[in-house]
């Protein structure tokens, strides 16, 4: 009854998604094109058109695609964990790394690891860090009753400073051969990247998930109280986003490490263009975190082939100078 | 809901939660529709409390606030946003956003979530923007508007929700002569139009000359209130704020200065 | 070019059939790789790419460096092997510039590449051999097996036969020779030995090196100077950073109490020979064995 009407009120909202969406489109074209070995744009169309050689279906259906797949899932969900870590602490420079939800996840993912866990035990254990991360976070910040967002970025940079200690005691008892895997994964990488479906999956159900929150979540980031005498049940919605960010956030680390960066930048530069409407900055993040994820991983794979970056380095190449440059700018 | 006496917002018996204060006197008082309530009180006296705890945005130390004859903690908080509208003094403009964008949020306790503001909501909000003047600005960034423009969009936001009880904390704060005299004129013309409202004031002219009911908040946790013209009388101005006063009487209300 | 092309795709077509329907046709060779698998092709290995410097090495001694048609970076022994394309690090794989060249088996190092991405191999039908040669018995096996999977395994038997043939001659000379505490020092910062799990504690062993370190769990484990004081080893050995390089052992010098400074105990051999597990570790072995003696004779 609504849907009509929701459609045809809202051209605004849809025109930069549309765009977001054909680069979106592009930069996986772009992954599928460039690899270490050159195909013509002949062959390229070949084996999207079903046909083509062997070597090049295996190198394009089951090398390039889904790794293209896994860069753009793991892109959206760390700029979606942004953005709702972002709102969650009313801070626009908040990202799931500084509130220790990164390093709980890989904490215990690396512990996984050592202990020879398979990756789906592996995942399970970076949800659980995050969780226990997320549980020690609130509970401390809540421990005197207020719970101001200032509190909880204080607790969450301490938490994170302690997952970082962690993570170097695992690295120094780690056995010497595995520490270039493990320092690698840390760095962000998309080179042990599996199947592309299960970071595909968890973005879908974060949207869906957040889509209905969305002018909620607008009403959110005018503070706590404000939310609360508009009507938002404010801590179980604080909850919400809290969980979800974990769960966001552990399956983007077990896919790629920790790959930092997109969830700070592309939340923030998209609100300088587009506003703060959460009904348009979620969607909006998950298609330019997803795009800009994979045209880095493209970059490190490509780069200087055959030696492969790690895709962590070139977000945090690409990353630092563009956010000091509108720090500079936000400040006037 | 037997008859008027139920109707409004009511407290009962009510002890603000002031950390390392004594409970003081409860207070027992009703905002009845068309009242228009001045809270008085120096700083610190649990003012901005008191009007969260009205607005059920606090727990209270003791006691009971109801609206409608129903206790604020088993309504909604959705359906007491249709009816209770707060004013705040403390904002959080972390992230930018518009003024139009600002007013809007108004509407949200009536919106489903799958629902877009729709042109009605914005007629809304655009009739609350012109009310305060803010026409010309409704397409601005928050971050760039003066304070009191600020505080204009704040009214236009609790004007566009429409709700029958008004909390406002200072609603005059960062304004000029002539905003203070339109913000107070607005409260005043909505609790004519049969709403509550209730408000805390630094001015003590402002409150004589616009205020039905005052209550005076003190420090220590101590109260009384009423109907104004009752409420006030130099003696009990001058313990609130421990400063001698002098009275005069302009334009058929008391002015007070504060005597050098 | 198109039907050489054809033709190729064809061959492939038939391996990953023969690898992926068990029992459709009978295996022509098979034999089982360090990670206790089994692995079978339905004809000798023609392009082969292998993972680690070691394993090129390994494939090269058993006759199979002609069939060689990618290694990865660092592959520097024997000198044919620098022609090799590159298929990226041992420890990061560049996957689509392997599978460009179509091998038919890919020998993988167990311990050292990411298994993710070997798995993902094994997953597209390519055989994977994993090697994981920890000892002499292991390299002269391994060089039999990899014969056998190359077709080269008259080659392979030999150069196996040869190998546990010196290391027997070498057993037999140093059987009755006087124990000698023996630090070897792995890297500088940090400071890093071996367990008596590792070859070099191993060939050590052999002519009657005594590893101090030999009871740690890592492989490889990371120490303190003071550990290595207070076991105050007669003899430091080092592979350095590069042939003939000392620098590490001068900075032992700062503590004259030391039985290996006193004596000047402090030897250096060429890394290369000791720190791959490949035939060449006989040579390694030697050179340690020859500097134990002239501990011993400084005694």
């Amino acid at each position: 009854m609504n849907g009509a009407r929701v459609l045809r009120s809202s051209p605004r909202l849809r025109g930069p998604l549309v765009w977001l969406a054909l680069a979106a489109l592009l930069s996986q074209l772009l992954a599928l094109a460039l690899g270490s070995v050159a195909l013509s744009p002949g062959e390229l169309v070949a084996v999207l058109a079903g046909d083509g050689e062997a070597l090049h279906r295996t190198l394009l259906l089951e090398l390039r695609l889904p790794r293209a797949l896994a860069a753009f899932g793991t892109g959206a969900l760390l700029a979606m964990a942004g953005a709702l870590m972002q709102i969650l602490l009313r801070n626009p420079l908040a990202d799931p790394y500084v509130l220790g939800l990164s390093g709980g996840a890989s904490v215990a993912a690396l512990a996984a690891m050592l202990a020879g866990w398979g990756m789906a035990l592996v995942s399970g254990a970076a949800f659980a860090g995050a969780l226990a991360s997320t549980l020690i976070v609130f509970g401390l910040a809540h421990g005197g009753g207020s719970w101001t967002p200032t509190r909880l970025l204080l607790t969450g940079v301490v938490m994170a400073a302690g997952w970082g200690a962690l993570i170097t005691f695992l690295l120094a008892v780690s056995p010497v051969e595995r520490l270039p895997g493990m320092l690698y994964w840390l760095m962000g990488d998309l080179a042990y990247a599996g199947s592309p479906w299960p970071v595909l999956s968890v973005a879908a159900l974060g949207l869906a998930v957040v889509l209905p929150l969305g002018r909620t979540l607008n009403v959110l980031a005018r503070g706590g109280l404000q939310a609360a005498a508009l009507g938002v049940a404010v801590r179980p919605l604080e909850w919400t986003l809290y969980l979800l960010a974990s769960l966001v956030t552990a399956v983007a680390v077990t896919t790629a490490g920790s790959v930092g960066f997109v969830g700070l930048m592309v939340p923030h530069m998209l609100r300088l263009r587009l506003g703060n409407d959460q009904r348009r900055i979620l969607p909006a993040s998950l298609l330019a975190g997803g795009t800009l994820l994979t045209l880095a991983d493209t970059l490190a794979r490509t780069l200087i082939a055959p030696q492969q970056l790690p895709v962590g380095v070139i977000t945090a190449l690409l990353g630092v100078p563009t956010f000091l440059y509108l720090l500079q700018r936000s400040q006037r | 809901m037997s008859g008027l006496a139920a109707r409004g917002l009511i407290a009962k018996g009510l002890v603000i939660d002031v950390p390392g204060r004594p409970d003081g006197r409860p207070l027992d008082l009703a905002v009845a529709p068309g009242q228009r309530w001045g809270v008085l009180g120096p700083n610190g006296a649990g003012k901005t409390t008191l009007l969260h705890t009205l607005a059920g945005l606090r727990p209270p130390r003791a006691g009971e606030v109801s609206l409608d004859g129903r206790a604020l903690a088993r309504w909604r908080r959705r359906a007491l946003a249709r009816r209770l509208g707060v004013v705040f003094q403390e904002r959080h403009d972390d992230f930018p956003a518009t003024v139009r964008e600002t007013a809007l949020i108004g509407r949200h306790p009536f919106l489903s979530p799958w629902r877009q503001e729709g042109p009605e909501d914005l007629a809304r909000a655009d009739d609350a923007l012109a009310r305060l003047e803010l026409s010309h600005l409704a397409e601005r960034e928050l971050a760039t508007l003066s304070g009191g423009e600020r505080q204009r969009v704040s009214l236009a936001t609790v004007l566009t929700q429409a709700p029958d009880i008004w909390l406002a904390d200072e609603p005059t704060n960062h304004l000029d002569l002539h905003h203070q005299v339109a913000a107070m004129a607005l409260l005043a013309g909505q609790a004519e139009r049969g709403r509550g409202v209730i408000m805390c004031l630094h001015d003590l002219n402002l409150a004589a000359r616009w205020c039905s009911h005052l209550l005076l908040l003190y420090p220590d946790g101590q109260a009384c209130w009423g109907p104004a013209e009752a409420m006030l009388t130099p003696a009990a101005l001058e313990r609130l704020y421990d400063q001698r006063l002098v009275t005069a009487w302009l334009d058929g209300a008391p002015v007070f200065v504060p005597a050098r | 070019m198109i039907r050489r092309r054809r033709g190729l795709w064809m061959a492939t077509l038939a391996l990953w059939l023969g690898v992926g329907l068990p029992g459709a046709a009978r295996a022509e060779v098979c034999v089982s790789d360090d990670a206790g698998r089994e692995v079978c092709l339905d004809a000798p290995a023609r392009r082969i790419v292998a993972l680690s410097p070691g394993v090129t090495e390994l494939l090269f001694a058993a006759g199979a460096g002609e069939r060689l048609v990618g290694a990865v970076s660092f592959s520097d022994y024997p000198p044919a092997a620098r022609a090799l394309p590159r298929v990226g690090s041992y420890d990061r794989l560049d996957l689509e510039a392997l599978l460009a060249l179509t091998p038919d088996l890919v020998v993988a190092w167990a311990g050292g590449n990411p298994r993710e991405q070997v798995d993902r191999l094994a997953a597209l039908g390519l055989p994977v051999f994993f090697s994981d040669a920890g000892d002499f018995a292991a390299i002269a096996s391994s060089l039999e097996r990899l014969g056998v999977l190359a077709g080269s395994e008259a080659a392979g038997r030999a150069a196996a036969t040869r190998l546990r043939g010196e290391v027997a001659e070498l057993r037999a000379r140093y059987a009755d020779a006087a124990a000698v505490p023996v630090f070897y020092q792995v890297w500088e910062q940090p400071l890093m030995t071996v367990n008596g799990e590792h070859w070099i504690s191993r060939a050590l062993a052999l002519c009657g090196g005594d590893n101090p370190f030999a009871g740690e769990a890592p492989l490889v484990p990371r120490i303190g100077v003071e550990a290595v004081l207070a076991r105050d080893p007669e003899v430091i050995v080092t592979g350095g950073m590069g042939k003939a390089d000392s620098s590490w052992l001068e900075a032992w010098r700062a503590f004259p109490e030391l039985t290996a400074v006193r004596r000047d105990n402090l030897f250096v051999v060429d890394p290369d020979l000791v720190q791959r597990a490949t035939p060449r570790l006989v040579q390694g072995t030697r050179a340690l064995c020859a500097h134990l003696e002239t501990a011993r004779e400084r005694r």
